[in-house]
């Protein structure tokens, strides 16, 4: 009976919701890119030794971890244009997840990094390369190995976290699925479906990055459990676990 | 509307604050409880149906936007006849989502004990469950505090969703007074500055229990 409403309605609602995906996919794809770029010169400015680019680098990143994605995408979208700056909904929300999520992955690159012992490090400047050959070719090659687990997990926090962006009227798949709620008074029928729709793209994501994380270590080494809950919880945290 | 504007914006930010604090610690309680729950299930038993069942639970609230689930839970169960108030429906959803969190972290700090421990309860007589409750549940606890920690961050920061089932919270109360006042930049950036501040005291707060759990 469910389903058969489902079945009935699929020809109407399926275009719309897939063209609602396809923003979603678009959105994650940009966000997380953006943010991948981002995130690295966060990192990599946090690292200096001093300065007041550190100091902003580690502001930013609190600031970006404490404040909800919501509100960014509020000052982004409707608060900007106060100041001449007028954003499509669709650059706001690719931009306002991208500025999180590079906090988010700056902090995956930390840890990354942090794996790796220091010697590599000395032995690449005292053999005449620059910070950022040191970084380029020794240092991102390796962490990136320690990275790919977080990486995922990240990467479904922000295809996720794209349906908050209905809210700054992108039309992604939430959004098409309110107005369909809206048209349709059928909202446990779609909102099920839409559920399912990211269920179908988180949830392989999610197995892969269980599958890498579980391959990395070495049967029968136990974690403790903050680096055990590194993947799954500090993805979205506000504390760093060092 | 005799009154000034500054008035207005800390009374609907502080009243918002009120509401979004209720429904991060209601919900927090439901997934704390949930989780630890379950986590107790999956170390103590071997029942697969019942390992099926919150594997599945778990994995189908982890891989769908907590706003997609609200909307779900508040307009979907409207439909069914079941109404919540935007409130109820907020600190339940959130609450559910946050179990499923709660009992991947409560079961990997469970996990961690070492298993020789529970080897010697058992070699001294000890049953699994009084194992279980005297030595692998206060280890355990206190190794999952630090993820519960950003758990509760993350969920803070997610109130701000509930705002979109009309939940009287500070995004809500923010876009309220935007309408009527259109500073948006002022009204935003005080709402963010809110947010900062409610994060940065539960970061703190988690940090100071681990520092007094570590002396001990």
């Amino acid at each position: 009976m469910f389903l058969d409403t489902i079945a009935n309605n699929l020809t109407d609602w399926g275009p719309r919701l897939l063209a609602g995906l396809r923003l979603t996919l678009m959105l994650t794809v940009a966000g997380f890119s953006a943010a991948f770029v981002l995130g690295l010169a966060v990192e990599y400015f946090r690292s200096r030794p001093y300065g007041p680019v550190r100091f902003i680098a580690k502001l930013y990143i609190t600031i970006a971890r404490g404040v909800p994605i919501l509100v960014i995408l509020y000052l982004l979208y409707f608060a900007l244009p106060g100041a001449g700056i007028i954003l499509p909904s669709f650059v706001a929300g690719a931009t306002g997840l991208a500025l999180v999520y590079a906090a988010y992955l700056a902090e995956v690159f930390r840890a990354g990094l942090g794996a790796i012992p220091p010697g590599h490090r000395e032995a690449a400047v005292a053999s005449g390369l620059t910070p950022i050959q040191t970084f380029r070719l020794i240092l991102l090659p390796q962490a990136i190995k320690h990275t790919i687990s977080p990486l995922l997990v990240n990467l479904v926090s922000l295809l996720k976290d794209s349906s908050i962006c209905a809210l700054i009227a992108v039309p992604e798949l939430t959004l098409a699925s309110r107005e369909l709620m809206a048209e349709s008074f059928l909202p446990l029928h779609v909102f099920a479906l839409t559920a399912a729709l990211y269920f179908a793209l988180a949830w392989p994501a999610s197995v892969l990055a269980r599958y890498v994380e579980e391959r990395l270590h070495a049967p029968g080494e136990r974690l403790p459990a903050a680096a055990a809950n590194f993947t799954s919880n500090s993805a979205r945290s506000g504390v760093s676990q060092a | 509307m005799g009154e000034t504007f500054p008035a207005l914006l800390s009374q609907a930010l502080l009243a918002g604050a009120l509401v979004t604090v209720k429904v991060a610690a209601g919900s927090l309680a439901i997934a704390i409880a949930l989780g630890l729950a379950l986590a107790a299930i999956l170390v103590l038993t071997r029942n697969r149906f019942a390992h099926g069942l919150i594997r599945l639970y778990v994995e189908a609230l982890r891989n769908v936007p907590s706003l997609t689930f609200l909307f779900l839970l508040y307009f979907g169960l409207a439909a069914v006849g079941v109404k919540l108030s935007s409130t109820v429906a907020a600190i339940a959803g959130l609450g559910l989502i946050g179990g499923a969190v709660c009992v991947d972290i409560f079961r990997s700090g469970f996990r961690s004990v070492p298993d020789g421990q529970c080897e010697a309860a058992a070699s001294v007589g000890l049953s699994p469950v009084t194992a279980f409750r005297l030595i692998v549940l206060p280890q355990g606890l206190r190794l999952a505090l630090p993820s519960i920690g950003n758990y509760a961050i993350s969920l803070l920061k997610d109130t701000s969703l509930v705002a979109a089932i009309a939940a009287p919270e500070v995004m809500f109360n923010a876009r309220q007074l935007v309408n009527e006042t259109f500073q948006t930049a002022l009204i935003y950036g005080c709402a963010a500055v809110v947010y900062l501040v409610l994060t940065t005291a539960v970061a703190q707060s988690v940090l100071l229990v681990e520092r007094r759990l570590e002396l001990r």
